[in-house]
């Protein structure tokens, strides 16, 4: 294809490979054949590019010159990177001379360019060539066998090869050897050939065709082999191209004859050495490898001859023409089409019109029919073989799971002319890359910790390496979640000390001064206390100790009032307060307010709060610098319910601190609220979380907060919110880019329907090369589902191709769900629901056909994690059931509810799918792991009661493919919905303790009969790991009134496989005590209630509450099955489960108040809380 | 001689083509290598492979000197050529797929210097948009951008289409990195990025982790490795970094999933094991420049 054209009849002379830009030199062609006879001369330049569509090369200088040429190359000698234009342009003229010109003057207009020149030659110089070892090195050839060799760092005085060849003849070429730097070679029209050793001064050998016909007019050197070259001849009568080895130097090793007239010239590409170049009289211009014969192509000209051609040694897919007809011509070899030469055509045939609407018709000329007569075949093809140079050898390509995919084509020797293919090795490498190292060690060491439930140590271990006293700090905080009486520990860690605060009040002399704000804290509810005490000693000290006449008369009258305004007015504060204490409630909340407006001292405000219990206004407006002070205010005083959000409140006022030191202690703040996403953004905020080791550092706390959230608060941890979801999708993103593809999927959050993460999670189980079956049927075959036309992305799962959503919810079964995070279950409502993997799962592929239940769609299909294999997955398929079950509330909106349910999915997480399972089975240990312990809700969520058929109505199965409902083995210990605790419950009070021990289902819940057919061996495990966990009780405490009819979407014979299957496995490790006896009434009298509750509760909220303290009155069970309540604290319950029994919410409340205020805070801050709500839902429900 | 190797979107599937005309699929699974398909229908060396989002099924696609672009898709196991382009003049030496988000678009690189843009359109239909001269006397190279919203990485309003604007880069014989872009259905050249002296080999697009910053990395016969970072949404500001210098033309250049990972292939002809070779070239950079 042709690129560009210069209409001149001249020399040319590519650039050097080094020069860029490139540039083509021209020089007035000696054999000029012009019309004009003109004898002017003229040396130019000009600029290839290639950028400009155009046929034009752009012209960059001309200089008139006072010779013609018969030669002009252009040698990188003197070249430096920095210059634009440089090396040299030598010129063979017509007398003798051989000329140097400066390139780089050219350009510059300069007005003397000519380095320098000598005139040693007889008759024209038709031969030049530059040595490619030592560029200062130029041979040159003239008449009577001249040959010289120029130096141009010392041009003065040129060397001779040798002795003169005789008989005398012109030299029509020249060249070096481009392997060996010391051998020149020389061509006469004649057809004798001479080559040169310069080292010996003399011609080593003599080439010659025995017939004589042989006109050299081109001689080129093989550019890889040494022994090699070719020689073109001009006569018509032998037009052949004739290939010799040294070597072999009696006849031509190949001849090539595929031109019908004389050549002209040759040229031999440099990056390609089975491409030579040749034109001859014939007009054509052909492309050969002359190491086979074989024409490669054709260049498409026209009838001119071309007497120099020449590739362009930086662009090699470029050569040049000099034709006689005056034009030089750029062409490709690549091929392609010649619209732009046609253009060119039309926009000459158009100016000159100079209109394309000449007669002014109001019709343009149609133009593009004239190229089309002048140029019918506009497609021209490449060469046959693709050139050495688009022939890419090597290649590495990143590929998911930090993989690294590489390839080479190791070359052994390549035989010269010889087949090259044969010795070539290919081979693909697929390494895994790892960068990250102290990431991934990071990250194997949090996996272990929360594997073995090492929280303690684990935090122990960042607290001993922590550089930083914040981090120091921020790990201390972490593990307090983990220890005993944590709000006593993080006070600690906030520099009060209760025993030593105690020591200073006890100390004789000591308690009477002005308190300070130490010991005014951490005295707490103590202090209060004993002021009741010493209630009854107030009247003794009053008669003994005071005489004080007028309150003596005053009290012996029994005027508590009178006596306390002369206290009062006397400043008499201690006796005013302990007189209106006996004075009664009212007369005492007077006095204290009396005595907070009189008193000024500092620390009046902290009283006034720990009086008034308003513990919002300290912490809305307190110093900041106190924050330390503020924060232990809460942790003694504030109630359970309100204590997180006082955390969090301080912890807003901190972050929103201009002060940067305290914002970063709001993280503190968010620790003790067990706020996981406050502490993310908080976290973020304040550093730069995205390199690799500041986004562990995070993740670290996160995944340990978030245990510890489960363990100690009775609150389910939240949802993984936005934030939090990208933080840990990022981390997944990176451990999978590390090749921890396994670690990758622990990480990933499950309960988001953002379709990047969900996308990411099918990535990662496919990458691990669990395909599950069904596959084929997920396959995306678009012939038969159209892909419209510029469709939209998955935005809301509006995937093209159904198949690809059903694959990764799918794909999210084989997967184990990361620890600590729980899926609300969020799907993507616009899920196909055709396209069903298989029977085995349409029921859960199919869920998203409900568009009232879009989130139990995913939660089933989340469920079955871990599952290794279709064989394994079966078994598992009726524990997806309750996922589905758990989620309590048809409304679509809710989502939040859910994920009170979804710890269920969080509970079996299998991190680590490796580990030695606790008991053998015959499940596999990925396909144990994820049985979750849920499954007790499972046996409420068989079909049978109403209660709990809604874990099955919300898929709907494909009918046809599944069997109806009433095929369904039910086990005949099938348990109705009674509520039933979860086995996996721990009391806030010793989580350590029942770590140690694996918690099995309590059997005063069920009939004995009971056998969790879900429990695998791996459950133990589980429960040591998340013990503290809400269990999905979902199922259990739905009402009827939501439930649906179970016929709809039967979960399928599977689930009796499934049942069969699970049932052997074994199931003693899971047993816990029993309540005792005396106190089992507190249970099944505050489960009875509460399902009264639910049933007529009418609203979701009411609802999602009930459920969520039924769940949580498990920390009372435990504490009951334990014996660690105190004596007063259940003789109090049992007061309230009297009330419950004549209906008397008030009474039960105010037991209740009374229970909190006089107990330990530890003790009951994990259900009192949550009874409190029962009694106030029953009270408000009137049930 | 192999020139292509690429894994698909799990990484568990890998497909090769070589100058002897094949297309080879292998699963590589655990480590192991099953040849699952040799797919034949090329007229002479293969110069890529590339892979459609798996939303689509099973679909390779695979460029050649014999001037064709062919698509490959397994139906129930087996592999079959089921659209073949032959618009193009020469060979043709770059597929890339577009981001799945916008359906399936193939774009396709030849050494006619032009780029065509295939879209399949439903029923076996594929149109086809041409961009006649992109790069003089050849394109070397496509790559596409992710596929971000502008100016928000908030989740767009469900059910609406997200206004994606299309773009991708391209690196041809005229030494030129050049960024296009769709507007109103035409593919309009938006930014020539002048900085390598000899022809660009390749360009690799960096997948998008959340940052408002593009980043390109192009890679030239003259050895150079440069790095294109645009800040602005509008896409206008490019900014070259020289990464590296080699002594050798390097061949190509791709990006980790998590684009902080570049790696480069050089060909200096004297590769003996590839595995030395990269970890020699592996460029570590941080993510984040600025």
């Amino acid at each position: 294809m042709k690129l560009k054209e210069i209409d001149r009849t001249a020399m040319q002379a590519w650039s050097p490979a080094q020069q860029h830009p490139i540039y083509l030199a021209t020089g007035t062609s000696a054999q000029q054949l012009d019309a004009t006879f003109s004898t002017s001369a003229s040396l130019e330049i000009f600029e290839l590019d290639l950028s400009d569509p155009s046929l034009d090369m752009k012209s960059c200088a001309t200089f008139s010159s006072s010779h013609r040429y018969h030669k002009l190359i252009w040698g990188p000698h003197s070249m430096n990177s920095g210059e634009r234009v440089s090396g040299v342009l030598i010129a063979g003229g017509e007398n003798g001379n051989v000329i140097l010109y400066d390139p780089a003057k050219v350009i510059a207009g300069d007005a003397e360019v000519v380095i320098a020149q000598k005139d040693k030659h007889t008759g024209p110089v038709r031969a030049l060539d530059v040595n490619m070892f030592q560029t200062n090195l130029v041979a040159s050839g003239a008449n009577e066998s001249e040959i010289y060799i120029w130096d141009l760092n010392n041009f003065a005085t040129p060397m001779t090869p040798g002795v003169k060849t005789q008989p005398l003849e012109d030299i029509s070429c020249i060249a070096w050897n481009r392997q060996v730097q010391h051998i020149l070679a020389s061509a006469s029209p004649s057809g004798r050939t001479t080559v040169w050793d310069l080292r010996k001064n003399e011609p080593i050998i003599k080439v010659s065709d025995h017939n004589n016909r042989m006109h050299c007019s081109g001689l080129a050197w093989h550019p890889d082999v040494a022994t090699q070259m070719v020689l073109a001849s001009e006569d018509d009568r032998l037009p052949v191209i004739q290939m010799w080895d040294l070597r072999f130097a009696s006849s031509p090793l190949r001849v090539l004859e595929n031109h019908t007239r004389g050549i002209l010239a040759i040229a031999w590409s440099m990056a390609d050495s089975e491409l030579l170049l040749s034109c001859g009289k014939d007009a054509k211009i052909l492309c050969s490898n002359p190491n086979t014969g074989e024409v490669l192509y054709e260049l498409p000209t026209n009838t001119q001859w071309c007497f120099d051609i020449q590739w362009c040694p930086r662009n090699p897919a470029v050569l040049s023409a000099a034709s006689f007809d005056g034009r030089i011509s750029i062409y490709s070899i690549m091929g392609g089409s010649t619209d732009g030469l046609r253009q060119k055509q039309v926009d000459q045939l158009s100016s000159s019109f100079g209109n394309l609407d000449p007669f002014g018709t109001g019709q343009s000329l149609p133009p593009l029919q004239l190229p089309q007569q002048t140029a019918p075949q506009s497609i021209v093809l490449p060469l046959k073989k693709p050139p050495k140079w688009i022939r890419r050898p090597v290649g590495a390509s990143f590929s998911f799971g930090g993989k690294l995919v590489t390839f080479e084509n190791a070359k052994s020797q390549q035989q010269p002319g010889i087949e090259q293919q044969q010795q070539q090795r290919h081979h693909v490498y697929v390494s895994q890359v790892v960068t990250e190292e102290e990431f991934l060690a990071r990250s194997n060491q949090l996996q272990e910790a929360v594997q073995s439930e090492g929280f303690v140590s684990y935090c122990q271990r960042k607290i001993d390496m922590a550089q930083a006293d914040f981090e120091k700090n921020v790990w201390a905080f972490l593990k307090v979640n983990f220890e005993e009486d944590s709000r006593v520990k993080y006070l600690e860690l906030l520099g009060y000390r209760k025993d030593d605060v105690r020591k200073k009040v006890n100390m004789p002399g000591s308690c009477a001064p002005a308190e300070s704000d130490e010991s005014a804290l951490n005295e707490g509810d103590e202090g209060q206390a004993t002021e009741e005490q010493s209630l009854g000693q107030v009247s003794v000290a009053l008669l003994s100790n005071y005489v004080d006449g007028l309150i003596t008369q005053t009290l012996l009258t029994g005027n508590f009032e009178s006596a306390v305004d002369l206290c009062l007015h006397d400043n008499r504060m201690a006796d005013a307060i302990i007189l209106a204490i006996a004075g009664g409630q009212e007369l005492l909340s007077r006095t204290q307010e009396k005595y907070f407006a009189k008193m000024q001292s500092k620390i009046t405000r902290l009283i006034t709060a720990v009086v008034t219990k308003n513990w919002k206004e300290i912490v809305q407006s307190c110093d900041l610098q106190n924050w330390r002070e503020a924060l232990a205010a809460v942790l003694t005083y504030a109630r359970p319910d309100e204590f997180a959000a006082l955390c969090d409140l301080l912890g807003n006022r901190l972050e929103s601190e201009g002060d940067s030191l305290l914002q970063t202690q709001a993280c503190l703040c968010y620790i003790c609220a067990g706020n996981v996403e406050k502490l993310v953004a908080c976290w973020t905020k304040a550093r730069d979380g995205n390199s690799p080791l500041s986004l562990q550092d995070l993740i670290e706390k996160v995944v340990i907060l978030r245990k510890a959230v489960q363990l100690t608060q009775a609150v389910d941890p939240n949802a993984v919110g936005a934030l939090l979801a990208e933080k840990m999708s990022q981390y997944a993103n990176l451990l999978a880019s590390q090749g921890s593809i396994a670690a990758a999927l622990t990480f990933l959050p499950t309960n988001t329907n953002q379709p990047n993460i969900m996308l990411l999670r099918d990535r990662l189980c496919r990458a691990q090369g669990e395909v599950p079956v069904g596959q084929e049927v997920l396959k995306a075959p678009y012939e038969r589902q159209p892909v419209p036309k510029g469709q939209a992305g998955p935005v809301a799962g509006q995937m093209q191709g159904p198949q690809a959503p059903a694959q990764q919810y799918y794909q999210q079964g084989d997967n184990p769900p990361p620890p600590g995070f729980i899926m609300p279950g969020a799907v993507n409502p616009n899920m196909p629901p055709q396209q069903a993997p298989s029977p085995n799962y349409s029921m859960y592929s199919q869920g998203g056909a409900r568009p009232t239940y879009p989130q139990t769609y995913q939660a089933a299909h989340q469920y079955p994690c871990g599952t290794g294999g279709p064989a394994l997955y079966q078994p598992q398929q009726p524990i997806a059931v309750p996922a589905s079950a758990s989620y309590p509330n048809p409304a679509p909106n809710t989502t939040p509810p859910y994920l009170s349910s979804a710890p269920a999915h969080s509970m079996p997480s299998p991190l680590y799918p490796g580990q030695p399972q606790p008991s053998p089975t015959s499940l596999n240990p990925v396909s144990s792991f994820p049985v979750p312990p849920s499954g007790a809700s499972f046996q409420h969520g068989r079909p049978g009661p109403p209660a709990t058929s809604v874990a099955y109505a919300l898929p709907t199965g494909p009918t046809g493919t599944l069997p109806a409902t009433s095929d369904l083995p039910v086990p005949d210990n099938f348990l109705p919905p009674v509520p039933i605790t979860s086995p996996i419950m721990n009391p806030l009070a010793d989580p350590q303790s029942q770590m140690q021990q694996p918690l099995g289902p309590a059997p005063a819940t069920g009939t004995p009969s009971f056998q969790p057919p879900h429990l695998p061996v791996g459950q133990p495990v589980l429960q040591g790991g998340y013990p503290a966990a809400p269990q999905p009780l979902g199922p259990c405490i739905m009402p009827p009134a939501a439930s649906k009819p179970s016929t709809e979407g039967a979960p399928g014979a599977p689930i009796g496989n499934a049942i069969q299957h699970v049932q052997a496995l074994p199931t003693e490790k899971i047993t816990k005590k029993p309540i005792p006896e005396e106190h089992l009434i507190l249970k099944t009298t505050f489960e009875a209630l509460i399902q009264r509750c639910l049933l007529s509760a009418s609203d979701p909220q009411t609802k999602r509450k009930l459920d969520d303290a039924n769940k949580r009155l498990e920390f009372l069970y435990d504490k009951l099955r334990e014996q660690t309540l105190s004596p007063t604290i259940i003789s109090g319950l049992h007061n309230i489960v009297k009330s419950i029994e004549t209906r008397n919410y008030q009474e039960g409340l105010n037991i209740h108040t009374h229970i909190v205020s006089t107990s330990n805070f530890s003790e009951t801050s994990a259900f009192m809380p949550v009874l409190k709500v029962v009694l106030t839902q029953a009270n408000k429900l009137g049930v | 001689m192999i020139h292509d190797a690429q894994m698909d979107y799990y990484g568990t599937r890998l497909a090769t083509c070589s100058s002897d005309r094949s297309v080879k699929i292998f699963d590589v699974r655990n480590g192991g290598q099953i040849l699952i398909a040799d797919l034949r229908g090329h007229e002479g060396p293969v110069w890529q492979v590339a892979w459609a989002h798996p939303m689509y099924g099973n679909i390779l696609a695979s460029c050649s000197y014999d001037r064709k672009v062919i698509v490959w898709k397994e139906e129930n196991g087996t592999w079959e050529k089921t659209y073949e382009y032959t618009g193009h003049d020469s060979s043709v030496n770059s597929v890339c797929w577009a981001p799945h988000d916008y359906g399936l678009i193939l774009a396709c690189g030849s050494s006619d210097g032009a780029i065509s843009l295939l879209s399949y359109t439903g029923d076996g239909q594929w149109e086809v948009k041409k961009i006649s001269n992109a790069h003089t006397i050849g394109c070397n190279a496509v790559s596409w951008a992710p596929a971000v919203v502008p100016g928000s990485l908030i989740e767009q309003p469900s059910g609406q289409k997200p206004n994606y604007i299309k773009r991708f880069a391209s690196g041809g014989c005229d030494n030129l990195v050049k960024i296009w872009k769709e507007e109103d259905g035409q593919w309009k050249e938006e930014q020539k990025l002048e900085a390598h002296s000899d022809w660009v080999r390749d360009v690799a697009w960096a997948p998008s982790i959340g940052l408002p910053t593009s980043t390109i990395a192009s890679c030239s016969q003259d050895g150079r490795v440069f790095i294109w970072t645009c800040d602005d949404a509008s896409g206008n500001s490019w900014s070259p970094k020289l990464l590296h210098k080699f002594n050798d033309v390097v061949w190509h250049v791709s990006w980790s999933i998590t684009a902080n990972i570049l790696a480069v292939s050089g060909g200096d002809n004297k590769v003996t094991a590839t595995s030395d070779h990269y970890t020699r070239f592996a460029m570590f950079l941080e993510p984040d420049e600025n």
